[in-house]
């Protein structure tokens, strides 16, 4: 083993550019969480969902950028939609039903692709990014790589700054916090419930056009791994919290980077995500940040 | 200003409150009383929109207000500082304030906490502090505060001394005294029954969700019967 510096730095970076990914995943996921208390398992569908619209549109039009523009749009209206036809119907029975009701659109979206697309999913005719390697400060790094730390660094700032400067933003917060008191303020619940969807599934789709990009690839089922992993996430950030969800998501990047050299011939990657929340649940059953109990 | 008229309300076939009516007029104070148990949250929260009423009716300013969606309430003029605080707790203080006068967008935003901050000083020097770490009297003035923000005309309060150290409860009775002096019109569901009485001219007394009682301050301190209610209550 050569213990070469740059070495660490680089699994470091990679750790933290799967960690954005996964922030941008699991935000939706403990958001609806925490205004509903219900498990959205769909989002991962709306993940797979804007990754296979960028691949088709960008193949169609020739350009990646119009393809994740329009996944990012669609995805906008899909999550609201769900929200609309599936949830709300469902809402004064006990939680678990929607997310029944959850797993079974997950399911349905997913041989939806399937059939529409092929079980063998989709390549971008196009796609020269995960190919253009860039040295940056002594570090191996692709375009693509560069694009998820830069886009998801803008995007977290934006929400941050939305939810924490502007009024609607901190209505918001107020409303995941005590939806009744809330709506004694003159906050419309309801509206709150189709920002959040609105923003969380743009955010998925985001993520979703990204890590297409990066594998140069799409398959139907590619949501299913992303959604335990996203339920692992959130319940380490300690529900509902998108400060925890965005710790627990470059916690899990970084311990999915690392362990896989470290425990890599033993473990699957995507079962590390399970070892960490096992391990950390035993010594902190609070999430790793306690910010809710 | 407000009046219910025999109104009834509960939590889906459960009654909580049956045929309630009284009035309060424009700029006074009314003490609405009771054991534990008797129905004045859920009459608060009828006012508020958030208990369904099952019968009779809910005025305000003449208006039947007994549907307007919850959330159209506070346009009206009605705020509420709910039992238990129910802060939004994971926002500051300034948050918690910026909710609060929600419903007027940014209009009057800034002297609307001058207003707040002028009544409570403590809130002042704890803008930036997250709520849910404020002591227990302080949390009781930022819900003050939060409704303030809105610019009642009528102020629910539901249990503005519960849990708070005398000299604390001295604070936000002086601040609703103020807010009186202002011209807002009260409604206090109250534990301190000596204080409660000081400060409203009137009084309704609920048991098991009903009115047992319903007159002036000065009847009230008069009547016997009056005290038995709660002391009875107290030995069940
Ligand atoms: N969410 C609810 N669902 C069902 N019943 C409820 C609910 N909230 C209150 N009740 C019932 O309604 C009745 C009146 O309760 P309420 O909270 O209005 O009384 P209260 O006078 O405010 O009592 P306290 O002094 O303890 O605050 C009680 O019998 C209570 O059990
Ligand atoms: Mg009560």
């Amino acid at each position: 083993m050569d213990p070469d510096p740059v070495y660490y730095v680089d699994l470091t970076l990679n750790g933290l550019i799967f960690g954005a990914m996964y922030a941008l995943m699991a935000i939706g996921l403990t958001l609806v969480y925490g205004l509903l208390r219900i498990l959205h398992i769909a989002h991962a569908a709306v993940y797979a969902f804007g990754a296979f619209i960028t691949v088709i549109v960008a193949n169609a039009t020739g350009s990646i950028a119009l393809g994740i523009v329009v996944a990012i749009v669609a995805s906008a209206l899909l999550g609201p939609a769900i929200y609309r036809l599936l949830y709300e119907p469902l809402l004064k029975h006990p939680p678990y039903v929607a997310m029944i009701a959850s797993m079974g659109l997950l399911i349905f979206m997913e041989d939806g692709f399937r059939i529409l697309f092929g079980e063998q999913g989709l390549t971008f005719t196009r796609n020269p990014y995960p190919t253009e390697i860039h040295q940056l400060f002594g570090v191996t790094i692709n375009t693509v790589q560069i694009a998820m730390i830069v886009l998801s660094v803008v995007c977290l700032t934006a929400l941050a700054l939305f939810t924490t400067r502007t009024r609607v933003g901190v209505a918001w917060r107020a409303t995941v916090s005590n939806p009744t008191i809330a709506t004694s303020f003159g906050v419309d619940a309801i509206k709150v419930r189709y920002l959040n969807f609105m923003i969380g599934s743009a955010l998925a789709a985001l993520a979703g056009a990204l890590i297409a990009l990066l594998n140069n690839f799409v398959e139907p089922s590619m949501g299913f791994v992303v959604s335990y992993k996203a339920l692992a996430i959130i319940v380490l950030g300690g529900l509902g919290s998108m400060r925890g969800t965005l710790i627990a998501s470059l916690a899990l990047g970084l311990v999915e980077s690392f362990g896989t050299i470290l425990v890599g011939s033993y473990l699957d990657r995507d079962a590390l995500a399970f070892l960490f929340l096992i391990i950390v649940l035993m010594v902190r059953p609070q999430g790793l940040t306690g910010a809710r109990a | 200003m407000l009046r219910l008229e025999n109104m009834s309300c509960g939590y889906g076939p459960v009654r909580a409150v049956t045929d309630v009516s009284f009035e309060l007029p424009d700029k006074s104070a009314l003490a609405l009383l009771g054991p534990n148990g008797a129905g004045k949250t859920s009459t608060i929260m009828a006012i508020m929109g958030h208990t369904a009423v099952q019968g009779g009716r809910i005025l305000f300013n003449g208006e039947d207000i007994t549907h307007v969606p919850p959330v159209r309430r506070v346009d009206l003029g009605i705020a509420l500082v709910p039992e238990g605080r129910r802060l939004f707790t994971d926002l500051t203080v300034e948050e918690n304030l910026t909710v609060g006068g929600y419903h007027l967008s940014t209009r009057n935003d800034a002297a609307n906490r001058a207003r707040v901050y002028d009544l409570f000083p403590r809130l002042s020097d704890r803008r930036k502090q997250i709520s849910g770490s404020l002591s227990g009297g302080e949390q009781q003035m930022l819900a003050m505060g939060r409704a303030l923000m809105a610019e009642p005309k009528l102020l629910l309060i539901d249990e503005l001394s519960l849990g708070l150290m005398p000299k604390m409860v001295d604070q936000c009775f002086a601040a609703l005294a103020t807010l009186r002096a202002q011209g807002v019109t009260i409604l206090l569901v109250e534990q301190n029954t000596t204080r409660a009485l000081d400060f409203a001219e009137h009084v309704c007394v609920m048991t098991s969700g009903s009115l047992a009682f319903s007159g002036t301050s000065q009847q009230a301190k008069q009547d016997e019967n009056l005290f038995d209610v709660f002391v009875s209550a107290g030995h069940e």
